[in-house]
């Protein structure tokens, strides 16, 4: 059973991905092309409430389907990928998105609290990461100089800071 | 200087447990090389040629003389007993061993120091003129602002995991003594209406194997706006840079595809749609930080220079340093000192554990306890009293501190090159002895004027080739080392990259090139002011090419 971190804890994975089958408990994460070709076929209904975004989609081109949506993953396919840093960013702080927003890839604990601040609320980390070793990482740092997103972790940050 | 309070300090002390639980990780086994390296580099950490090399940030060039004493026990302790300061004002340990550097960052870290973003796809080190705050030139002190830039900077979350490295730097002078035009963000500070401070913005500069200079994006930006803009750019650069080859991986790179004009426009579109969200820098927040660079307590003095040359007389080399290796204060009776890293046979830019502990107690006595290092790898006493001068040359002669040649031909930056480091190509150490070897006379050197060598082992231009005035850079050439030399750069007024003579020379013929070079310099130079550089620029680089290469060659 694939397992995921999810505010902190662990759970099942619910998601499943193209060439994946769901099933019961689990739910389809389309890609977003398909997610958004569905939603203007006027297939709202089957569109579903989840889509996966890789690092040269548009976070644009989702926002007239934000209500929608519950579930955003957000994918770092390679070693120091970082477009999905901005791409949470910018749907949590810009576009108000409340609904849950996943990093999935080759993602260990060192990246965790940067995830976390900036609105990331669960994590699909590299299989071979040690899970229970990973929730620590959410507390690497107890202060920050910068603003945040922060969902799963709370900072503290200087009084007179901008 | 900037003092850390409770925030920086735990800042940086789980910044030494989290890197310590790394290592240890990676120790174990648990973390592929592959995995670490991002880890250990964003902290300065790189394997090299012998062993790791350790690269501790030095923000803005300002170092405490209690600093400066944990430097030199960390050489002595870790490493075989010296440093190397660098271009980027950072110092460098080529010897420490892997298991050992958590225990140095934590020594570090006890002195209010640290290695964060020393390397890395991330923000490196804000660097800044090395004369803030004692220049007479300058508009405002620019270390306020770069440590406002360096917290923000700091374990940013959204741009930690850049496409490729990232380095800013201030001026607030015309003299722009921190070379921003090569840098990929370029902050000038400037008046604005009504004597507003704020700044002009470059960005897209950078040397490295596609040199390119920085262009104006923003003439002037309200102070208020600093972070925001920087955090528009960096939006953009993150999203829009590439990340398929790294050596097309640099701001320079998108902002040369998409012009000038259209990375503007996309910035200030950025810029307008995070207004509402963006960190604001209010100015309390810039009072607060001016507090911590608060004039040191001068006393009322007058200018008594001729005394001390009055004093000096009948030692000619306490004239010469004087005049080569000062430089006016902005301070009545204070002068300031620059401390030669450039001697005869000594690595540019290196400095042994006693060496630096003997300048901790001088700038303890004569220079309230503080020091700079500058992008040509001199150190800098800032603000020394001119009745201290005489003793100031004494001590740092001693020291081999005292070689009179800053701003000459043997002033030359250099990156460690071949003998240290992974990527280069050939040696630079050694040709700069050669160098010094052949130019040991100093009265030719001051005749010469002022001359900038910069040479770099490889094309990723550490040592800023580019823009020296005369440009080295090592190439391999069928296994052996060879030289491409370059004229004309020059990193300020205005800056400019320096243009290729011809085929690249042998090892043992750079210094008769050099050589030949200024024979060419001292023929046609119109008068003792026309510098190397300005001659190039008048007369262009076909007569240097013609010396240089013509094929009856009587000895240069």
């Amino acid at each position: 059973m694939r397992r995921i971190i999810r505010r902190r804890e662990l759970v099942a994975d619910d998601a499943r991905y193209a060439g994946e089958q769901a099933g019961p408990g689990t739910r389809l994460v389309p890609p977003a092309a398909q997610f958004i070709s569905a939603v203007a076929a006027g297939a709202t209904g089957t569109a579903g409430d989840a889509v996966l975004i890789g690092p040269t989609d548009e976070v644009e081109a989702l926002v007239p389907h934000l209500a929608l949506l519950k579930l955003i993953v957000v994918e770092f396919p390679k070693i120091g990928e970082g477009r999905g840093f901005s791409q949470a960013r910018m749907l949590r702080q810009r576009y108000r998105y409340r609904g849950e927003l996943r990093a999935r890839g080759v993602l260990k604990r060192d990246q965790l609290f940067f995830l976390a601040r900036c609105g990331f609320d669960s994590f699909d980390l590299d299989p071979a990461e040690n899970l229970e070793a990973a929730l620590g990482a959410l507390d690497d740092f107890s202060v920050a100089y910068q603003d945040g997103s922060d969902a799963v972790v709370h900072v503290q940050r200087r009084a007179s800071a901008t | 200087m900037y003092r850390y309070d409770q925030i920086d300090q735990t800042l940086v002390n789980e910044r030494v447990a989290q890197f310590r639980d790394q290592t240890r990780r990676f120790l174990a086994g648990e973390l592929s090389e592959d995995e670490f390296r991002p880890l250990r580099l964003r902290n300065g950490l790189y394997i090299q040629r012998f062993a790791p090399m350790l690269r501790v940030s030095i923000p803005y060039g300002l170092l405490s003389t209690t600093q400066l004493r944990m430097l030199a026990h960390i050489a002595r302790t870790y490493d075989r007993s010296y440093g190397h300061f660098t271009t980027r004002q950072n110092i460098q340990y080529n010897w420490p061993a892997l298991e050992r550097v958590p225990d140095i960052l934590a020594d570090l870290a006890s002195v209010e120091m640290h290695a964060i973003q020393t390397s890395g796809n991330c923000i490196r080190n804000i660097t800044a003129d090395h004369l803030a705050g004692v220049a007479p030139d300058e508009i405002a002190d620019p270390r306020p602002y770069c440590e406002i830039i360096r917290q923000w900077a700091t374990l940013n979350p959204e741009f930690s995991y850049l496409p490729r490295k990232f380095k800013i730097a201030v001026t607030a002078s015309p003299a722009d003594r921190a070379a921003v035009e090569i840098h990929d963000v370029g902050v000038r500070i400037k008046h604005g209406p009504n004597a507003a401070i704020g700044f002009e913005i470059l960005a897209g500069g950078g040397l490295g194997r596609t040199p390119i200079l920085g262009k104006l994006i923003r003439s002037f930006l309200p102070q208020a706006d600093l972070l925001a803009y920087l955090e528009a750019i960096l939006r953009v650069y993150n999203r829009y840079g590439r990340r398929d080859n790294i050596h097309k991986a640099r701001i320079k790179i998108l902002v040369r595809t998409l012009g000038a004009e259209e990375f503007t426009r996309q910035v200030e579109q950025e810029f307008e749609a995070s207004r509402e969200f963006a960190p604001r820098l209010e100015a309390r927040e810039v009072e607060r930080m001016r507090g911590f660079f608060a004039p040191p307590p001068y006393q009322q003095l007058n200018d008594s220079i001729p005394e001390v040359g009055s004093v000096a007389s009948g030692t000619p080399t306490f004239d010469a340093w004087l005049r080569y290796n000062t430089r006016r204060h902005k301070v009545a009776g204070y002068r300031i000192v620059f401390v030669s890293l450039k001697k005869h046979g000594e690595a540019p830019g290196d400095m042994s554990d006693g060496q630096m502990d003997a300048l901790a107690q001088l700038a303890d006595r004569v220079s309230f306890g503080m020091l700079r290092t500058t992008h040509d790898q001199n150190l800098v006493l800032a603000d020394v009293p001119q009745s201290a001068l005489p003793e100031v040359w004494r001590e740092l002669d001693a020291l081999g501190l005292a070689t009179p040649n800053i701003g000459t031909l043997t002033d030359m930056i250099c990156c460690p090159g071949l003998d240290f480091c992974s990527l280069a190509n050939a040696g630079s150490i050694d040709v700069a002895k050669q160098i010094h070897a052949r130019f040991d006379d100093l009265d030719y050197l001051y005749d010469l004027g002022p001359i900038e060598i910069k040479m770099s082992g490889c094309m990723n231009a550490c040592g800023h080739h580019h823009i020296g005035h005369i440009g080295i850079l090592g190439v391999d050439k069928h296994g052996k080392e060879w030289y491409q030399i370059t004229i004309g750069g020059s990193s300020t007024g205005p800056a400019a990259l320096g243009e290729v003579i011809g085929p690249s020379v042998p090892k043992d013929e750079v210094s008769d090139t050099i050589a030949r070079l200024l024979e060419v310099y001292v023929r046609e130079r119109r008068g003792d002011e026309e510098r190397f550089v300005d001659a190039v620029r008048r007369i262009g680089i076909e007569p240097f090419q013609e010396r240089v290469y013509e094929t009856d060659h009587s000895p240069a």
